[in-house]
Parts: C-alpha cells; structure tokens; sequence
C-alpha cells in the first residue's frame, strides 16, 4: 500500500519539539523517566479535567495536526495496552467491594478517548479504536489506508502508550515510557508498506514477551525525523516493510 | 461560610478534578449544575459517590428531593447536616 506522511509529531517525556526528536534520532538514547505530561492547555479546564494522561498525550500529538488541516478529519486511534491505570483503579475497588467511580468507569473503554475527541473538536467524522499486537502501529496504517481509498482526502493516525501500573510488569514489557505518535496521511506514493509471511520465531513464547529497546513506533519517528528511507518491523509471522521512495 | 460548606467545595474541586479552581471561585448559593459552575450528569454520579464516602451515609438516586439537594453547595450542606443528625 502506499500513501504520504504529510505531517507528524510525537511526544515523550522530555522530547516534545521536531528539534527535541532529531536530537534524539542522533543519539537513540531511551528519554529520562519522569512524571511529566504533555501540555494541553489549549483545552479550557473543564473538558481537560478528565483527560487521563494517556488521551492527554493522544490530544497533545494529534491536536495541532488536525488544527492545522481543519475538520472534518476521520481518525484512527491505536493502543495495545490502552487504559491500564483506569482499569487498574477500577479492578481495585472491585476488590475492595468499594463502588466504582462513574467517571473511571464511563472513561475505561478503549474507545473512551476518540469519543472525548470527537466531542472537544467537534468532528464526527468516521473514527476506529484498535488494539493491536506488537505490530499495531501497521496495523492502524492498514485501516487508515482503507479510509483513504474509500475517498477520505486525509486520515489522523494516533498511536499511544501509557505506563502501565507497577502490578502488570509481569506481563507488559513492551512499554518502557509513556509516548504517543500522531501521523497525519494523505494519499500518495511518498511511502510504501508491504506485508509478507515469514515462518514464526521458533520460541513464540519468548518472541512475544520480548523487550524491544524502544517502541516501534519510536522507529518510525526516528526515520522522519532522520532522514532513514527503510524500515523492517517483524511481529510473530508477520514481516512489514517500510520504503519511502525518493522524490 | 460553615467549616462544612468549606469542606463541600473542596470536595467538589478534588472529586471532580476542577484544577483551576478554587473554594472561593465556588458560591454557596451558585448552581452547580447546568448554568453557574457547569457541571453534568457523570458530575452529578461522581459528587453523589464522594459525598456518600466521605459522609458515610447511603443517598437514594430515585428520591424526588435528591436533585434539590444538590443544587448548590448551600443546600447540600443542610442535607449532609440532616443526614449526619438521622
């Protein structure tokens, strides 16, 4: 499939500028562990109140993109783990027999954070939530690539990831630090992604709890953001390439 | 302002995560829902839930007075005192 990154930003703690990002597609360095959350004071208080930081890193990404071109912008939001901390507390208070708070409860839902957006901007355009696999990030630019091939003239692709809390250590290894990613894709040819069977590594175990250095979707902004034309993900059986074809 | 006003509006600020706002920008007698400080329905579920885990004592949802109850911070506090002395 093909198609152009029009448009991107990311978020991490400590990296929120383009500059912030080519900084650290030079050095590759993991960012520094911190309490911090991106800034979206762009909202009045009361509907940021009870943006948890996860929609919080999802609206700082995705916020001056779709600003800057205009609604009506359909949206595609990806997260495998999504709202850890919300179902955490929730979970917690079922064991507590205590009774749950309506907001946690109302606001758990995977879809809870393109539902928040859709209000705050506006916008009823078409949007999905998914929960991908360790190649979720491909995943989402298949079902962007179909809302553009039905017409849409651009798509918002959200992918982010929150800290889970400390109990699912176990069995979240995957993210490392709270990130989110926002590409804005148009059609075009500037990027090709291609999908092929590869046999499955002979341990699946030990492959699916693999601990990559940095999300894959920290690859890709390493690859705008340095000028890389090639990027090779493999998840299980799957093996995506990415190709950015020279102008 | 009664000690338990006070401790009404700060438990409105903490309970619904109104971060800009303090006791004093919150009236006694400002509507809490709708018109005044704006809440909504989710609002209202999450203040009935805290008022009961601070005060201790069960409100009925489906009872005709309960939205008059909590029409400002003035009348919740009368309740909450009723409620106490039951």
């Amino acid at each position: 499939m093909h198609f152009s990154i029009d448009q991107w930003r990311a978020w991490a703690p400590g990296l929120e500028q383009e500059s912030d990002w080519q900084a650290w597609s030079l050095q590759s360095s993991l960012p520094a562990a911190s309490e911090s959350l991106p800034d979206v004071n762009f909202l009045p208080a009361m509907q940021r109140r009870r943006l948890s930081p996860l929609a919080r890193m999802a609206f700082s990404v995705a916020w001056p993109l779709a600003d800057a071109h205009g609604t009506p912008l359909p949206l595609v939001f990806v997260s495998r783990h999504g709202e850890t901390p919300r179902a955490f507390t929730l979970l917690s208070d079922v064991c507590a027999q205590a009774p749950l708070s309506p907001t946690q409860f109302s606001l758990s839902v995977h879809n809870a954070i393109i539902g928040q957006w859709s209000i705050m901007r506006g916008d009823t355009s078409e949007m999905t939530a998914l929960a991908g696999e360790g190649d979720g990030l491909e995943h989402a630019v298949l079902e962007a690539q179909l809302l553009l091939a039905e017409g849409a003239p651009a798509v918002l692709l959200v992918i982010a990831e929150d800290t889970p809390p400390a109990a699912y250590a176990p069995w979240i290894t995957d993210v490392p630090f709270p990130y989110a990613v926002a590409l804005l894709l148009k059609p075009g040819q500037d990027w090709q992604l291609k999908l092929q069977a590869c046999p499955p590594p002979e341990n699946a175990s030990s492959a699916d709890t693999a601990t990559a250095e940095w999300p894959h979707a920290l690859n890709l902004v390493r690859a705008l953001s340095g000028g890389v034309t090639t990027l090779e993900h493999r998840w299980r059986s799957r093996q995506w390439s990415w190709q950015q074809n020279s102008a | 302002m009664s000690d338990l006003q006070l401790e009404i509006k700060n438990l409105i600020i903490e309970a619904l995560g109104l971060e800009d706002i303090g006791p004093d920008d919150i009236d006694a007698d400002m509507a809490l829902f709708g018109e005044g400080l704006g809440l909504d329905s989710v609002d209202a579920l999450e203040l009935g839930l805290a008022i009961q885990k601070r005060f201790g004592f069960k409100i009925d949802a489906d009872a005709k007075d309960t939205r008059k109850h909590f029409a400002n911070v003035a009348s919740l506090a009368v309740f909450v005192s009723a409620q106490q002395a039951a």
